[in-house]
């Protein structure tokens, strides 16, 4: 079967090309790759799940600022605040690792008390709203003065 | 076949077969019929039994110890503050026009007109509208990546980049990703962007650095009206999983059969 030659050195190219294709692919994969679960939502670098655990968190959650600042925590769990966490006004923990006061940002101009209790078209009827400070200041029937603040009458952590 | 080799041709073996007898052929007909048959036969059985095997999506959730996440969003209380976009911001160091989570405002006017807008993703709130006139309603729906079970996203991923997790949480491997955007293009809720600097794909991960410690999410910490849930779909009595129980739940676009993990109280129809 002579003629067959030239069939058969195609097929002895193809397979030493498949082969030498997966010598090379060994090289370059990742070894941690592989299928974790299903084949179709599973497969990937294994590594890269650590990795990404691994990561730096900023925001820390109240419990954290409770460790230090526990009185203040419980007092304002029976004010309106309750909900609110101390870095939704005050940013992340990790700004306050240096433990000096001035690193934890307290923003106390109105604008950051409007940013929530603003009235803007949308939001819902149980938060308390304000349409500006001066209307809010007329309606309260007090005297409106150009330096007065949100704080100056409200206490930020048990407000009413 | 001595005829060939007396050839030594191709054209001779062809020459010899035009000369054989019929039954030889009919032979090789029926030979082929067999064969074919029994392919079909054996394929046949192979594919209705693979059929019994269930979805490989919802085959992660069936059996596996590991812990299973949730997200609520509760779009009765959204107050479209803004703080969630901020504090996914600077937590996870999301660029300036990207968002991993955003906040949408829906306004419906009597004559069933709907105005949505979301002002830089609503990173400094919202300012109040110019829509004057018959306001019928207005609200606001945060979105954030959906996690879904059986995701769009991870199953155009040309090199296994991106990858549901055994928790179910979709990651993106970004030493892995080659920045393609096929992704990008397959996420029907646009959860997804291309980094400009890192040149890979990237979006909402439920801050899986810190759920993985015990930490809730940046835009569930910072909500202060608890309009953001996170917590775990398997244990019984977490908040997330009662609240599915009681409360009445949507998902956003659930015709794509993607099953997200994100899940909506009071969605409105017209919330896309």
């Amino acid at each position: 079967m002579g003629h067959f030659n030239h069939i058969i050195r195609l097929c002895v190219v193809l397979i030493a090309v498949v082969i030498g294709f997966f010598i090379v692919r060994g090289f370059f994969v990742p070894k941690s790759f592989g299928t974790y679960g299903s084949y179709q939502y599973g497969y990937h670098r294994g590594d890269s799940d650590a990795e990404q655990e691994n990561m730096y968190a900023l925001y820390q959650g109240t419990e954290k600022c409770a460790k230090c600042h526990e009185k203040l925590i419980k007092d304002s769990r029976a004010g309106g605040h309750a909900a609110v966490a101390c870095e939704a006004c005050h940013g992340f923990w990790q700004a306050h690792n240096k433990n000096t006061k001035d690193t934890v940002p307290r923003d106390t101009t109105v604008e950051s008390c409007m940013s929530c209790h603003e009235k803007v078209t949308g939001r819902p009827d149980f938060l308390p709203q304000i349409n500006s400070f001066a209307q809010h200041m007329k309606d309260q029937e007090e005297a409106f003065e150009p330096d007065l603040k949100c704080i100056d009458c409200h206490n930020p952590h048990v407000p009413l | 076949m001595c005829l060939c080799k007396r050839r030594g041709s191709m054209y001779g073996l062809i020459r010899t077969r035009v000369f054989t007898r019929d039954n030889d052929m009919n032979a090789d007909r029926r030979k082929f019929i067999k064969q074919t048959g029994w392919t079909l036969l054996g394929s046949g059985i192979l594919v209705s039994v693979g059929s019994f095997f269930p979805a490989a999506g919802r085959a992660m959730q069936k059996g596996s110890s590991h812990e299973l996440y949730g997200f609520i969003v509760n779009t009765h209380r959204c107050i479209g503050c803004g703080k969630c976009v901020q504090a996914c911001k600077t937590e996870n160091h999301v660029p300036e026009e990207f968002f991993r989570t955003w906040v949408e405002r829906y306004i419906i006017t009597a004559d069933d007109t709907v105005y949505v807008d979301s002002p830089h993703g609503a990173v400094h709130g919202f300012k109040d509208t110019e829509v004057k006139g018959n306001i019928e309603k207005s609200f606001f729906v945060p979105k954030l990546c959906n996690h879904c079970t059986e995701a769009n996203c991870v199953q155009v991923c040309p090199v296994g980049a991106t990858y549901t997790t055994k928790e179910g949480v979709v990651l993106v491997d970004e030493k892995h990703c080659v920045g393609c955007g096929y992704c990008v293009q397959a996420c029907p809720y646009g959860a997804r962007y291309i980094h400009p600097e890192r040149r890979t794909a990237d979006k909402c991960t439920w801050c899986y650095h810190r759920v993985k410690k015990g930490l809730m999410p940046a835009c569930v910490v910072v909500c202060p009206v608890e309009a953001r849930l996170f917590g775990s779909l398997k244990d019984p009595e977490s908040r997330v999983a009662r609240i599915l129980r009681e409360e009445r739940i949507g998902v956003l676009k659930p015709e794509t059969g993607n099953s997200p993990k994100t899940f909506y109280v009071g969605l409105d129809k017209e919330v896309r």
